[in-house]
């Protein structure tokens, strides 16, 4: 890394931009704008600015349809959409992934189609933080908005996550170095922990690092629990951590004013999945008992988080919903997008930014490669290559407003800051075009002749209780 | 007695969803009414006689008087007998996800293996698989604390992980070996296991019973030694043989109880750790 | 579009209509003197006509909502049903999705929502929320109880600026009013604790609940806006609370209502929500009896309070409150699956989901003292119809405390057959009261009286003018003794012959037969421009170093708004 000037060649600044990565949504960005083209980003990390600044990098320009000799061909976007629209309309198991890099306008255009035509809805959740998703359903979810840790945290403990290189500005502007209110000193009146089987960057500013083994998470949290709960543990050490350690981490715990845990894809893809999540959160409730305790999934993409409050408003699910009966249905491993292309169930896909060639696993690319794909998206990557219809979407914050929500909740509005490039549409308008072709093309799925309540609404469910 | 035997003519990649095709709906159908049947593929329906050849003997009065015997492939035909009170389904061949989900009463018998969620947030009635069988075994609905109330799941291959998760009734028994964390979050009723198992058994168990015959690999911290037992009695039925006795999981004062073989287990008992060399030597050689 | 409500029985108790057969005249979207011939005629003779239903106090979006149906799928698979031509796929019981709430709420008649807390740092959510809602219009109130800034102008005793912080709040956060939630003891809920009673202070904050509360009333008057302070006092659900409940609504008494037009439609200057949770007697569950009797004697004699019940159904539900600690604690006794979201400088939230049974001793109090609450306040346009959506009950279960409260007989029967715990006669005075509610008052306590606390000029009523938001339910009350059919009374308000909004046939026959886009209802200060640009100016390096969005990333955005009714409120 060699220096850099700063850029003084710019036309005009836009402030307050919202970044487009990964789940801090940083809403303090400076966009400096030349001939409509971003040519520098203030205050970003550089995963961010640099996002940001190249989005003409293997930008998709103009929409595309695979050919019959099985190439993908500029075509114009009424051709576009309407082969596209035609998949969709004659597909028997429709599912439609991806949305986390998109606004929340756009979904809502998503999932009308998605109900209309019935659909599978679900996102990146599904192969990142979906374990945490239904740990929280199982096991409750005390969260807090950044702002708090900032003000107010102490102990902050970074579980199978590497902050330092995912969610750089995580660090800086809210769990470590940030002055809080009530932590003046910033960095010096927090004690961080990283438990990661990795000695990983975010563990090396850490103050203390806990090595497990890999896969030995639940049977770590299990024996913080237990030591929480006053026990004595049998053996010498669990998991690859020697009893004492966990004595002194339980101690660090239990003393905190205001401890948060912030948890990565290290937790919920180990061994145990949404249990490790499941009791990670149970302990942070044990510590409520002594202390103040939170915990916040570092969510990846700005907006993954966005999709699942998003479907929980609208329909009731977080994830994985499943239309195709006519009401919405979510169950783990049957309406999820992974379990269902590895089954070989879909007969149409359309992804809404986001990346599945370069993301699944190679049993559910395989199907991808059977059947219709479409590909609403930005930039060329290996889904374009499985893609048989493909149509290029904007940049949401930089060519586009929308609404995105943070790891924590927090809605933000991303607003526009240059012009998209004019052969490309946003999202929002692509999505609403499918939606109404499809339904010139064919008729409401599953509609129900009269309304019939649930049965089960009226029954005194306190039975099954006694 | 009515018997409907559905012989199958071709399978469908998308699956078949069989909620509907219960003896408690079906008891008093005849031809003409499964040749206007349409079953739920995706989003659409398709004319359930095009998958099946149906044929229909007997007569019955109510659901009890069922017995549908599902010959062929049915590892795409989800939801068999999900939600059935009363009657007899046999599977000859493999059976799909929610297998016997949220019976009431009856039996299904699966000669295969059958996809996860078999059983799920039973209140009665009997499940026999006789293959294997996936995750969510007896479990309950995501998000549900109460899971399997009452009846009965038999297993004679093996169950994937989570067996019988939030059980909270009724008794699953495991001929063969059981994935990671069976009986998570249980707080009643009783899990047998034949086999092996390699990790948690019973994590974060509040009460209720596991007892496992086979090998344990990991134990779970939350589980305290209370001894060993001979022949003890596990609500009425009493099981043969010597265990040790484990109490858990402690991390949520938990007083379910684990029982796992004493012979095979050996390595486990803290009197027989004090005893053995070479573990000592290990210590000594730590310690140091 | 023109409409005669041809020959029904009208309720309407703020013109004091007492079940004449009358006809109501509906012009496009308002309720009119007359119409012209090309009128359809609507029979609606030997019907009940009332307007349609307000709702006083309920949580319907917004984070903690969100949160709640994020963490409870098994709640959303309770309700489910197919989608039809008309209204999308059902979900969710005690906390349905956003459409399923406007269905449901149009089905019972209703029109009108307040939706109980809104944190100004995600107020956008509540805005998308609100406006994915069909059928009903919904004024959301701001969270100010717990506010770091209004914490600091209490104990400063800065009066003026704080009226001028809340009117600035208002416009960014497009919210209706001052909502206090549990004062000072979310934020001591930052740091684990509570606060206890009404003159503890919040850790590290040299202000008084008490303080808090006084301030936030006075600047509420000097605003001179539609609606008074909405307090959920300190001590939620402990036993012993009443007291507590008894020094807030003391505290305010030398308060003056503003003589300001926008704040005359209203009588009261403080409203106190779920009564019933802040009406226990004793020291502990051990010896927990009902206090409704003091609270509703204060009540009683004290017109410049208002109230609603919170009245507990017997359900399973999910409760949500900004009392965040008292979630906890709640989480303590249940064991069941805890959420909980703290927000910086602002509040916090705790969700646990709730099993109310009539078996149990606790629940079963709850739900006698909430009856005996309404039952021992005089005044019906004092005391409001609520459940506290979730928290006591799903809001469907109107209709049900409704039949409660018009049939003695069947209250008598719950409590002698064994069907509700004996606390519910052995703790408090319900057995000895046998008032019961008739259609007049049911109308004042569901939509007469919640308006006019909340101070809408323009509903809540069928005086010509205001919005054509009509409910008629098929009973003749003539011929029809509802004391003696509890059941037919829960049946007739579930589902509304004819939900009228905005002049539009939303349900027929207990069916919906369109949907419209709600409105959102917010409240706009004018004349305090200079004051709150002040405020803001004073407030800016504070709110630069420890939030942590931009302001301009914090304001509610046009984008949000759904059909937005300003109501102006020229404050100076």
């Amino acid at each position: 890394m060699s220096y850099e000037p700063p850029v003084t060649d710019y036309d005009y600044i836009v402030e307050n931009c919202t970044c487009a990565f990964c789940g801090c949504n940083c809403d303090d960005l400076d966009f400096l704008v030349k001939d409509n083209h971003v040519v520098a980003v203030r205050h970003a990390c550089r995963l961010g600015a640099s996002k940001v600044m190249e989005d003409l990098d293997q930008r998709l320009m103009v929409p595309m349809v695979r050919n019959e000799e099985g190439v993908l061909t500029e075509t114009d976007w009424d051709t576009a959409l309407d082969t596209a629209a035609e998949y969709i309309a004659n597909s028997i198991r429709p599912v439609f992934y991806g949305w986390s890099e998109t606004s929340t306008e756009c979904m809502k255009e998503g999932l009308e189609l998605g109900e209309y035509i019935g659909a599978v809805l679900d996102n990146q959740a599904t192969i990142c933080h979906g374990p945490s998703l239904q740990a929280m359903q199982n096991a409750g979810y005390p969260i807090q908005t950044l702002g708090e840790v900032k003000n107010r945290a102490d102990v902050v403990v970074y579980s199978g996550s590497n902050a330092m290189n995912s969610h750089p500005r995580h660090l800086a502007r809210w769990a470590v170095y940030p002055r809080g209110y009530f932590r003046q000193r910033g960095r010096f009146d927090r004690t961080v922990v990283t438990m990661d089987p990795k000695f990983s960057d975010t563990a090396k500013c850490s103050d203390m690092w806990i090595g497990f083994e890999q896969n030995g998470d639940y049977g770590f949290y299990n024996a913080i629990r237990a030591v929480i709960k006053g026990k004595k543990l049998q053996s010498e050490s669990v998991s690859g951590i020697p009893a004492e350690d966990i004595y002194e981490l339980v101690d660090v715990m239990k003393n905190a004013e205001f401890g948060v845990l912030f948890f990565g894809l290290g937790l919920t893809h180990t061994l145990g999945k949404q249990r490790n999540i499941d009791i990670a959160i149970k302990m942070v409730q044990d510590l409520n008992a002594m202390s103040k305790w939170g915990l916040t999934p570092m969510r990846g993409h700005f907006n993954v988080n966005g999709f699942n409050i998003f479907m929980a408003f609208e329909t009731g699910w977080a994830f994985g919903v499943d239309f195709c009966r006519g009401w919405g249905r979510y169950m783990l491993g049957e309406t999820n997008t992974i379990d269902l292309l590895v089954r070989k169930e879909p007969d149409c896909f359309m992804v809404v930014a986001a990346d599945p060639g370069a993301h699944f696993p190679n049993g559910a690319n395989q199907h991808l490669a059977d059947i219709p794909v479409i590909q609403v998206d930005i930039h060329w990557g290996p889904s374009t290559e499985l893609a048989d219809v493909v149509l290029p979407g904007s940049f949401i914050s930089v060519e586009c407003a929308g609404t995105s929500y943070r790891m924590d909740g927090v809605p933000i509005y991303m607003k526009k800051a240059i012009d998209k490039p004019e052969t490309c549409r946003d999202d929002e308008w692509i999505i609403r075009e499918l939606k109404e072709r499809v339904m010139k093309l064919r008729e409401e799925t599953n509609v129900a002749e009269k309304y019939v309540p649930n049965p089960i609404m009226d029954l005194k469910r306190l039975e099954k209780e006694e | 007695m009515k018997t409907i035997t559905f012989n199958q003519i071709k399978t469908s990649s998308i699956a078949l969803e069989f909620d509907e095709v219960i003896p408690d709906n079906i008891y008093t159908w005849d031809n003409s009414d499964f040749d206007a049947y349409q079953v739920p593929i995706g989003n659409s329906r398709f004319p359930i006689t095009d998958f099946f050849d149906i044929v229909i003997e007997g007569e019955a009065e109510s659901p009890a008087e069922v017995k549908m015997v599902l010959n062929g492939d049915y590892g795409r035909v989800k939801y068999i007998g999900c939600k059935m009170s009363a009657g007899e389904i046999i599977v000859n061949g493999n059976a799909d996800l929610h297998a016997g989900a949220e019976m009431s009463g009856g039996k299904v018998t699966v000669h295969g293996n059958v996809e996860a969620h078999a059983g799920r947030e039973m209140s009665g009635g009997k499940l026999e698989i006789m293959g294997n069988t996936k995750e969510f075994c007896g479990a309950s609905y995501i998000g549900e604390w109460r899971g399997m109330t009452g009846g009965e799941i038999i297993v004679h291959g093996n169950a994937g992980k989570q067996c019988g998760e939030c059980l909270t009734g009724g008794s699953i028994h495991v001929l063969g070996d059981c994935d990671i964390l069976a009986g998570i979050h249980m707080t009643k009723g009783v899990i047998e296991i034949d086999g092996n198992v390699n990790r948690w058994p019973g994590g974060q168990m509040k009460n209720g019973n596991i007892i496992i015959h086979g090998k344990v690999g990991r134990l779970l911290e939350g589980f305290v030694e209370q001894g060993i037992v001979t022949d003890p009695e596990v609500q009425g039925k009493v099981y043969p043989g010597k265990y040790i006795e484990y109490k858990g999981d402690i991390a949520l004062n938990g007083k379910g109880a684990l029982y796992i073989d004493a012979e095979k287990n050996r390595d486990r008992l803290s009197t027989w750790i004090e005893e053995d060399d070479e573990y000592n030597a290990i210590r000594v050689y730590r310690e140091q | 579009m023109e409409y005669i409500l041809k020959n029904g029985i009208v309720y309407d108790p703020q013109n004091e209509i007492n079940g004449e057969t009358m006809d109501i005249f509906i012009k496009d979207d308002q309720i009119a003197e007359s119409v012209s011939d090309d009128a359809k005629v609507i029979d609606v003779s030997n019907k009940i006509v009332m307007p349609a239903g307000v709702d006083v106090h309920a949580h319907v979006a917004g984070p903690k909502l969100v949160l709640g149906r994020l963490y409870r799928p098994e709640d959303s698979r309770m309700g489910v049903s197919q989608k039809t031509k008309i209204e999308r796929a059902e979900a969710g019981f005690s906390i349905p999705c956003c459409p399923t709430t406007g269905y449901r709420y149009s089905r019972m008649g209703y029109g009108t929502v307040c939706e109980a807390a809104m944190p100004p740092l995600e107020a956008k959510h509540t805005h998308e929320e609100i406006a994915t809602i069909p059928n009903i219009d919904i004024n959301p109130v701001t969270l100010f109880g717990n506010n770091w800034f209004c914490m600091e102008y209490a104990r400063e005793g800065r009066i003026e600026e704080m009226a001028a912080y809340i009117a600035a709040m208002l416009r960014v956060s497009k919210g209706y009013g001052v909502k206090i939630v549990n004062p000072c003891g979310s934020e001591a809920w930052g740091w684990g604790q509570n606060v206890h009673g009404y003159d503890d202070k919040a850790p590290y904050f040299d202000v008084t609940s008490r303080q808090l509360v006084v301030a936030l009333a006075k600047a509420n008057e000097m605003l001179g806006l539609p609606h008074s302070i909405h307090i959920h006092p300190n001590d939620l659900g402990h036993p012993g609370n009443y007291p507590t409940t008894v020094e807030t609504l003391k505290s305010i008494k030398e308060i003056k209502k503003s003589t300001k037009k926008a704040a005359k439609i209203r009588d009261q200057t403080v409203h106190n929500t779920h009564l019933q949770f802040h009406a226990y007697d004793g020291t502990s569950w051990k010896d927990a009896s009902s206090g409704a009797d003091k609270v509703a004697d204060f009540i009683n004699h004290n017109d410049y309070v208002t109230g609603d019940v919170g009245q507990v159904t017997f359900d399973e539900t999910t409760t949500m409150t900004a009392d965040a600690p008292m979630e906890y604690d709640l989480f303590q006794i249940s064991g069941l699956k805890w959420a909980n979201k703290d927000i910086e400088c602002e509040t916090a939230a705790g969700i646990i989901p709730c099993i109310y049974s009539p078996k149990t001793p606790v629940g079963t109090l709850q739900w006698a003292i909430g009856l005996e609450l309404f039952l021992l306040v005089d005044n019906p346009w004092q005391i409001c119809m609520s459940t506290d959506h979730p928290n006591a009950g799903p809001f469907i279960r109107y209709p049900r405390i409704i039949s409660w409260l018009m049939s003695a007989p069947r209250r008598m029967e719950m409590i002698e057959n064994g069907e509700v715990h004996k606390w519910s006669h052995k703790r408090t005075g319900l057995a000895g009261l046998d008032r019961e509610y008739d259609f007049y008052e049911i109308a004042t306590i569901t939509r007469a009286a919640p308006a006019k606390i909340h101070g809408f000029p323009d509903r809540g009523a069928l005086t010509p003018g205001y919005k054509a938001d009509i409910a008629v339910y098929d009973v003749n009350p003539n011929d029809f003794d509802p004391s003696r059919n509890p059941e037919m009374v829960e049946r007739i308000f579930t589902s509304a012959a004819y939900t009228i909004k905005d002049g539009q046939i939303l349900v027929k026959d207990g069916d919906l037969v369109a949907t419209k886009p709600s409105h959102v209802i917010w409240t706009d200060v004018k004349g305090w421009e200079r004051e709150e640009a002040q405020v803001l100016n004073e407030m800016m390096p504070f709110f630069t170093q420890y939030y942590s969005v931009k302001w301009e990333n914090y304001q509610v955005h046009d984008h949000f708004l759904s059909n937005p009714i300003k109501v102006e409120v020229p404050a100076k």
